[in-house]
């Protein structure tokens, strides 16, 4: 008993001395990255998939050398990722304690409503040194609400620009399909990203590409019951039917119209609906919507990320797609950097990954390259994809086309 | 350690709102409304500081005033009705609240951009700690002084004539009312108190948060308000604390290295600790031998000074 | 908009009302016995639909395998929460189990979004087919399915109080729980059958949710449990038939509301409503009981 109690102890012992040695004798040093999401209520989905791109970005870059930093050292990613609930004082306290480690950047949040809150605890205007905001940087990845990255110069954002893209959409529909004059849409009116959505995105693209704007009819985040909306619809009998909702409501009107028997010619989509989601709760109905979207996985690059990430059981998607890029620009911008990643230099580190940040001019990614804009968001390509037997199709490609 | 000061943040406007519900049970009223009440605080003292440029004290009175009235107000219909049905009855009123935010646009033009409440995208940049170069820690402070100044007046208030009124009111109100006793006084006067109360936490909690939007104020706001005085026990307004932190700190913030458990125990946890101590972490027992240490050394430091 | 219109909007709230009576008479049920709320009835009513859903996706039954699975797993549910929430936790401390079932809530909340990553799930409608069509007007024929469904349901429920032994135990238990128990009626046994009962009620009203609204979401816990709580005490707590007329009131109002303004408000005027009706008439629709 006692014998095996002493091979154990120096067993251990012998481990211990491994671990201390080891990392210093090949001169590697971690480099930490956190991510921060919902992981728990209904937009779960969208935390697990982020922390398996993240995961699976590391676990390549890692496997491919890790990062060089600024004094040769090699640099191995190490990640974790906090769950947030998707609430204002959550996600707070969550950037706060990575900002009090070692961690040099983070990726999150979730949600628009995380986001907004977050990047206003953060400093302002970066070396305001009357301003005693956070001075952390944060790259964003999911929440999408339009032009958050402006309130302060820590924020940065991987995420589609929607302007860009229902603009582009509605002037290819224009195009492709002259005899659709008219459009209306379905409003999720609680929901600040669904809102801005239709009333500062597609309301004012819509026009401008030729089609006339015939009203909305509006529910909530949580409305179970359509017929009132339905019934508005059908009486406007738009062309087009253009739903800014996330995937429960979404879903909920697509049904209430087949009750009904409302058509119409054609569906436009919230980027975010683009996902596992909405064909869960609603193939069937689903079919033939259109959403414009970030991501798909139509090369190869993308392709082998998609099933990277699969590894680590999350499904890639608009979102967590751009984890995975944020990640490899991430890893890029260190090594010009040239980030240290030591005990004594994590806030000078964190200062350089800003600059570097908001130097991009232009960044790489899955489906090409992506550009930067002056307030720190990105104009990323984007494809059509409609739901077609219960999958998510490419329409279009706007990029290769 | 700026994690813990902001952390402590968390649990002081926790505790304000879980206080704004312990004087209101201690007339044995479960109010739903305190969300309500909190949300009136928050965006009135928002408005305050990032409209008209008032400082934080000032606008943190008010906010805590508006409510108050709001509080008294809504105080008077609301308290003919008893147990569950004043539960509805108050959650109404912290939803039309909620909703009434909801709809609710006001917004002026600084510089180029506009900026003030809109309606459901909420009302950003409220940001004052910042601008004015607060750290952390001293916020923390500020917080806990406020904490500190309600609980002690509340705490001396258990003590008092009047706090012995609400105790009979909440124990058995024919035999309160029988000893002449102004129910409706005593309650609406309750009432007010934890509207104040809520007011002010809920000015801090604006200006913790930067932003705020009516879904920050639903009824599982409004179920925690009254979740920290009931798991703490309605004995005394350091349950009340203890139970914020118990929540924040331990079940919220303590727990997060289970990961994906740490939701899952969230719940069970309040399940378990009712089954445990239905009478709340600090229940009648636990109070007394509190108070009995706290006499003892008294007792021991008059001995000294004789 | 026409009074038609107006009409049509308050049919499609009547319908949909239904799902909310279903609701709140689980909640009246329990409170009638044993002068408790259980704030997770609905959450657990919920997960009851959920677990229906376990027999077509998992194990390859046919659809309409979800509706018996839905109500006999809200049923296991319903005891589990008498046990976890009521059993051991004293009479007199009814803020506790208050409490305690908030916390139930909560959990039932997390586990649902857990097992199904808190994504939509796709639940079968009772009829798929063309609404029925009156006049100018339009019913959902799988609403009025459900409202029939409701109404069996109820019969069920009312014949089971009144023309069984065990109904008549547990209208003893309610009414004088010692002399019942003096009578040689085992309390616990009494109680944690309530729980079941009421969780069967709520596996019906949870299937039918999922069937009118074709889906399941942990969003949908939430506003559920707020309407259900609503109905009972509109309805009077305890009683039966007040839970269903104030189900279909709340639902008529709600959408004759959208009618009238606009969605976003929708909820004030409801909430306003509810608020100066109780204070009003503090004792519901059917006020059974003087005390509370």
């Amino acid at each position: 008993m006692r014998k095996t109690a002493l091979l154990l102890g120096s067993a251990f012992v012998a481990l211990a001395g491994l671990a201390v040695t080891g990392p210093a004798g090949a001169q590697e040093r971690s480099v930490v990255i956190k991510g921060f999401g919902a992981k728990s209520g209904v937009v779960r989905s969208f935390g697990v998939n982020s922390e398996a791109a993240m995961r699976a970005a590391a676990e390549l870059i890692n496997s491919q050398g890790g990062v060089k930093l600024g004094d040769g050292a090699t640099g191995k990613i190490e990640v974790e990722f906090l769950d947030d609930r998707c609430t204002a004082e959550e996600g707070i306290s969550v950037v706060r304690r990575i900002a009090s480690g070692p961690t040099l950047v983070a990726i999150g949040p979730t949600c628009s409503n995380v986001a907004e809150p977050l990047f206003g605890v953060l400093q302002k205007k970066a070396g305001d040194a009357s301003d005693s905001g956070l001075q952390f940087p944060i790259f964003t990845d999911v929440a999408i609400k339009g032009g958050l990255a402006k309130i302060s110069e820590w924020a940065f954002r991987n995420v589609p620009s929607e302007a860009e893209m229902y603009t582009s959409l509605f002037s290819w529909v224009k195009q492709t399909k002259p005899d659709l004059k008219t459009i209306f849409a379905g409003v999720e009116e609680n929901f600040a990203h669904s809102r801005a959505t239709w009333y500062a995105v597609m309301k004012e693209a819509a026009p401008k590409a030729g089609l006339e704007v015939k009203g909305e009819a509006k529910w909530l985040l949580e409305d179970t019951n359509f017929a009132q909306q339905v019934r508005e619809i059908k009486a406007a009998a738009p062309d087009i039917l253009a739903i800014a909702a996330h995937p429960f409501t979404t879903c909920g009107v697509l049904k209430e119209m087949r009750r009904q028997g409302v058509k119409v010619k054609m569906l436009i989509g919230l980027t975010s609906s683009s996902s596992l989601e909405t064909l869960q709760g609603c193939a069937r109905e689903a079919e033939g919507i259109v959403i414009p979207t970030s991501f798909a996985p139509v090369n190869q690059a993308a392709e082998a990320a998609a099933a990277q990430a699969a590894k680590f059981n999350g499904s890639l998607d608009l979102h967590s797609a751009a984890t995975y890029e944020n990640m490899f620009i991430l890893k890029k911008l260190m090594e010009e950097q040239g980030v240290l990643a030591k005990p004594d230099t994590v806030q000078a580190d964190r200062e350089k990954i800003r600059k570097g940040l908001a130097a991009l001019k232009e960044t790489g990614g899955l489906l090409g390259t992506s550009k930067r804009t002056d307030d720190r968001e990105a104009v990323k390509p984007y494809l059509y994809v409609h739901a077609k037997d219960g999958k998510w199709v490419v329409l279009h490609n706007p990029v290769t086309n | 350690m700026d994690f813990y000061y902001s952390l402590a943040q968390i649990i002081g406007f926790h505790t304000l709102l879980g206080l704004s519900a312990y004087i209101v049970l201690q007339t044995g009223q479960v109010s739903l409304a305190q969300a309500g009440f909190f949300a009136i605080g928050a965006y009135v003292a928002g408005m305050l500081t990032v409209l008209a440029g008032w400082h934080l004290v000032p606008a943190m009175l008010v906010a805590g005033l508006g409510a108050a009235l709001m509080a008294c107000l809504v105080g008077f219909p609301a308290l003919r009705v008893r147990g569950l049905m004043l539960v509805i009855a108050t959650l109404a009123f912290g939803e039309a609240v909620r909703l009434f935010f909801f709809n609710f646009d006001y917004q002026i033009a600084k510089g180029e951009v506009k900026i003030g409440p809109l309606g459901g995208e909420g009302f950003r940049q409220i940001r004052w700690f910042p601008e004015n170069g607060w750290t952390s820690l001293e916020v923390m402070l500020f917080v806990w002084t406020v904490v500190a100044l309600v609980a002690g007046a509340l705490w001396w208030n258990d003590r008092s004539r009047f706090g012995a009124v609400l105790r009979a009111v909440g124990e058995d109100e024919v035999a309160a009312q029988s000893v002449g006793i102004n129910l409706t006084a005593v309650k609406v006067t309750a009432m007010t108190i934890g509207g104040f109360i809520a007011g002010l936490g809920g000015a801090i909690y604006a200006h913790y948060t930067t932003h705020i939007e009516h879904l920050n104020f639903n009824v599982l706001l409004a179920t925690f308000a009254i979740a920290y005085p009931i798991l703490g026990g309605l004995r005394s307004v350091f349950g009340t604390i203890v139970a914020a932190i118990f929540v924040q700190g331990f079940l919220v913030e303590g727990l997060r290295f289970l990961g994906d458990w740490r939701n899952l125990l969230f719940g069970a946890l309040i399940v378990l600790a009712m089954n445990l101590r239905p009478h709340g972490l600090i229940d009648a027992a636990t109070a007394r031998r509190l108070a009995r240490l706290f006499s003892r050394e008294q007792w021991r430091g008059e001995q000294r000074r004789a | 908009m026409g009074f038609v219109d107006y009409v049509q909007a308050i049919i499609d709230g009547l319908l949909f009302g239904t799902t909310y009576s279903l609701i709140g008479i689980g909640f009246t049920l329990v409170f009638g016995v044993m002068q408790k709320i259980n704030m997770s009835y609905a959450a657990g009513s919920l997960a009851g639909a959920y677990c229906g859903l376990v027999g077509p996706q998992l194990m390859g039954l046919p659809p309409w395998s979800v509706f018996p699975l839905s109500i006999a797993a809200s049923g296991v549910i319903g005891y589990l929460i008498y046990l976890t929430c009521f059993r051991f936790i004293p009479l007199a401390s009814p803020l506790a189990t208050l409490m305690s079932t908030v916390g139930m809530l909560l959990l039932l909340d997390e586990i649902i979004v857990h097992s199904t990553a808190g994504m939509p799930q796709n639940y079968p409608a009772i009829y798929d087919g063309d609404p029925i069509e009156i006049g100018d007007f339009m019913l959902r024929a799988d609403l009025v399915g459900v409202f029939l469904v409701c109404v069996v349901a109820m019969a069920v429920l009312l014949a089971l109080l009144y023309r069984t032994r065990l109904g008549m135990a547990t209208r003893a238990v309610a009414q004088q729980p010692v002399a019942a128990q003096l009578c040689g009626m085992r309390l616990q046994a009494v109680n944690g059958l309530t729980f079941v009962i009421a969780g069967l009620l709520g596996g019906v009203a949870g299937a039918m949710i999922g069937a009118s609204v074709g889906m399941l979401s942990p969003l949908i816990a939430g506003p559920i449990t707020v309407k259900g709580l609503i109905v009972t005490v509109i309805g009077g707590l305890g009683s039966i038939p007040g839970a269903i007329v104030a189900g279909l009131m709340v639902g008529a109002a709600e959408n004759l509301f959208q009618a009238l303004r606009n969605v976003t408000e929708r909820d004030i005027y409801v909430m306003l409503l509810l608020f100066v009706f109780l204070v009003v008439r503090p004792g519901g629709l059917f006020s059974g009981r003087g005390h509370d």
